[in-house]
């Protein structure tokens, strides 16, 4: 289990604990959501990652909050 | 949700039209089947008390006929967002029947808005769109089973190419007809479960073979190597169509059309009917209202706003505009405004009003007051930049890039600053990136229409009220007791000659203003500068005083006034004394 933040381009996670934010809810991402890690950006820029079709763009310190696992 | 068909008259609209909501999640597409839809007259209003912007059109099917309100694209009705808190309002409102746009390629997201909008007591029908995009990414649907699900029509369209558009709508107007029980209240999870049992039920996807080019690209562009660069050349090419475009159609068309035709037949006519004088001159002379009453809107200014909007829209509505907002998150963050922010930015060189205005309706007022800050201070509108170009852009590029670099310096200087002294936290990005596509032909036409309609109405009352000022001060010689008065400022300071005063003065009207008299001033390259720098950071216009008025308080709006004068002045002169001290030991 590690958080979002420091996952690796690429891989695969599953999320298991996450802020309770009324956004990310509904943007798709709740427990138990599995994804892919797209692209991480320079200077603590954002974490894109693609649930199912769609791409989304998680603020960096939001990614640090939400913790996963590998898949 | 039941719904039986009533003989009761229950119109919302009071002139016996049906009134449909269009609804859905973001980029679905519903403002394409919006704009297919809906005839020519199409409004854009502003819902009270906010900053969100709703859309209506006229429909017709038959001889029914009803009104269709575009409504904010959102992912809930959790009523915490603006746009969130218009589109249950409109739903409280009442309306005959809901159009739904769901996403085939992301149903069980898209199944949540779908359900929380079935509580509501209006007939719904189901716009099951992109189902060729879900198609080829492997993705089918059984339409016969989710509408048994769901207790109501729903229809697979393709509304790019118009497939499956006059089916929703024959549906809704039969809906329209019938009245209907709300459905019980499910909890979040609840809801949550019952979705991942319907998916499960009617989706089916198989592995895909090849990769699409677009794929590839939609890859690319969010990848920081090769996006980043990738991002810079189509800003690149963006100006270029703007700054090249907008040059070809003044030089082309424009200018010859209004110097060797509309203007003799006008100065023709006017000497044939006014006598010789002050009032032939305020309307003909070299200042005349009728001489660059149109000149400058028309063949300075119209070209550049048109060719921004075409670039702008473009951007937007191929979905690639997103993709700039996460690139410069990392950037925007050191000024404590997330990415998204990019994009009211960006619309600040069309024009600061919507800038302000749209400056993302989920923002902090901390973010709303650096957005504004920066699109006041240092981005120049369209019609301002288009004044640069007719007056740096013949004379020599160099300077013209000048203007703009230091234009960016000073605006990270000043999110910075600001950044530090507005108290308040900001936003954290969370963006959903949509797939990239080719923007519908006649939504891009009806956005681009609409736009330059509100820039029409805007923009060219307050310039034309600024030509008649500048004619009449200019004609009959007021302008030179105001130029002897701050002549000091002009000529010492800056180095102007004193006709230049007429910028100063008009700049408060609109910020071209400030810039298009020096067109008419023989200055040399340093005056020609320090001319375009002043312009750059002088007032923002009347409008944009207003909107910041509105938005914010006259303090704020009073605040960015004095700074942005000061600015102008101080980097003005300062330029001046360097670039004199500079030319005269060489």
């Amino acid at each position: 289990m590690m958080p979002l933040a420091f996952g690796n381009k690429r891989s695969k996670y599953r999320v298991v604990k996450l802020p309770d934010s009324h956004l990310l809810k509904a943007l798709g991402l709740r427990k138990g959501t599995e994804f892919t890690l797209e692209s991480k950006h320079p200077f603590k820029g954002p974490v894109v990652v693609k649930v199912g079709c769609r791409c989304i763009a998680i603020d960096y310190d939001v990614a640090r909050d939400i913790l996963v696992e590998e898949v | 949700m039941k719904c039986h068909s009533s003989h009761t008259n229950k119109r919302n609209i009071s002139d016996g039209k049906i009134k449909i909501l269009l609804m859905g999640n973001p980029n679905v597409g519903k403002s394409v089947i919006f704009s297919k839809l809906t005839g020519v007259h199409v409004n854009s209003s502003n819902y009270a008390g906010t900053t969100v912007d709703y859309t209506i059109g006229d429909v017709s099917f038959g001889r029914q006929r009803g009104v269709m309100i575009d409504v904010p694209g959102v992912y809930s009705l959790d009523a915490i967002s603006e746009a969130e808190k218009v589109a249950v309002n409109l739903l409280k409102e009442g309306a005959d029947v809901i159009v739904c746009v769901l996403d085939a390629t992301h149903l069980e997201r898209n199944l949540d808005l779908a359900f929380q909008l079935k509580e509501y007591d209006i007939p719904i029908v189901y716009s099951l769109n992109l189902v060729d995009v879900a198609k080829r990414q492997g993705i089918n649907i059984d339409v016969e089973k989710l509408s048994q699900e769901l207790g109501a029509p729903v229809i697979p369209t393709i509304a790019i190419k118009n497939k499956g558009l006059m089916e929703i709508l024959r549906a809704a107007m039969k809906l329209a007809e019938e009245e209907c029980v709300p459905g019980s209240k499910l909890t979040d999870e609840e809801r949550w479960d019952k979705i991942r049992d319907i998916v499960a039920k009617v989706q089916t996807r198989v592995q895909k073979k090849k990769v699409t080019f677009i794929e590839v690209l939609e890859d690319k562009t969010i990848q920081p190597w090769p996006g980043i660069p990738l991002a810079l050349l189509v800003l690149a090419i963006s100006l270029g169509v703007v700054v090249g475009g907008g040059k070809a159609l003044r030089a082309v068309v424009l200018l010859p059309l209004v110097k060797d035709i509309i203007q003799p037949a006008l100065t023709n006519l006017v000497s044939l009917v006014v006598p010789e004088g002050v009032f032939r001159n305020l309307l003909v002379g070299d200042y005349g209202i009728l001489v660059i009453g149109i000149e400058w809107p028309l063949a300075l200014i119209l070209p550049y706003v048109f060719l921004f909007y075409v670039v702008f829209s473009f951007l937007e509505d191929s979905g690639y505009m997103p993709r700039i907002a996460v690139l410069a998150d990392g950037v925007l963050r050191r000024m404590g405004i997330h990415g998204g922010n990019i994009i009211p930015l960006m619309l600040g060189y069309g024009c600061a009003v919507p800038a302000i205005l749209g400056s993302r309706v989920a923002n902090s007022y901390k973010e709303r007051i650096i957005v504004a800050a920066l699109v006041s201070f240092a981005i120049p509108c369209a019609s301002q930049s288009a004044a640069f170009f007719a007056l740096l852009g013949d004379r020599s590029i160099p300077a013209l890039v000048f203007v703009y670099l230091l234009s960016i310096l000073v605006g990270l200087a000043v999110g910075t600053i600001v950044n530090r002294i507005v108290p308040g936290k900001s936003q954290p990005m969370l963006l959903e990136v949509p797939n990239l596509l080719w923007p519908d032909k006649d939504a891009f036409k009806k956005k681009i229409k609409l736009r330059m309609k509100n820039f029409l109405i805007d923009a060219e009352g307050p310039m034309m009220i600024g030509i008649v000022v500048a004619s009449v001060i200019a004609e009959t010689g007021i302008l030179n007791e105001f130029s002897k008065l701050i002549e000091p400022l002009v000529e010492g300071w800056l180095g102007l000659p004193k006709e230049a005063s007429l910028s100063l003065l008009l700049g408060i009207i609109r910020r071209e203003l400030a810039v298009l008299p020096l067109l008419e001033l023989d200055l040399n390259m340093l005056q020609l500068v320090v001319g375009s720098v002043i312009a750059l950071f002088y007032l923002p216009c009347l409008s944009v005083f207003g909107v910041l008025t509105k938005e914010f308080s006259l303090k704020v709006s009073l605040l960015i006034v004095v700074a942005t004068t000061t600015t102008a002045f101080l980097f003005g002169g300062v330029i001046n004394q360097v670039g004199r001290l500079i030319l005269g030991a060489m």
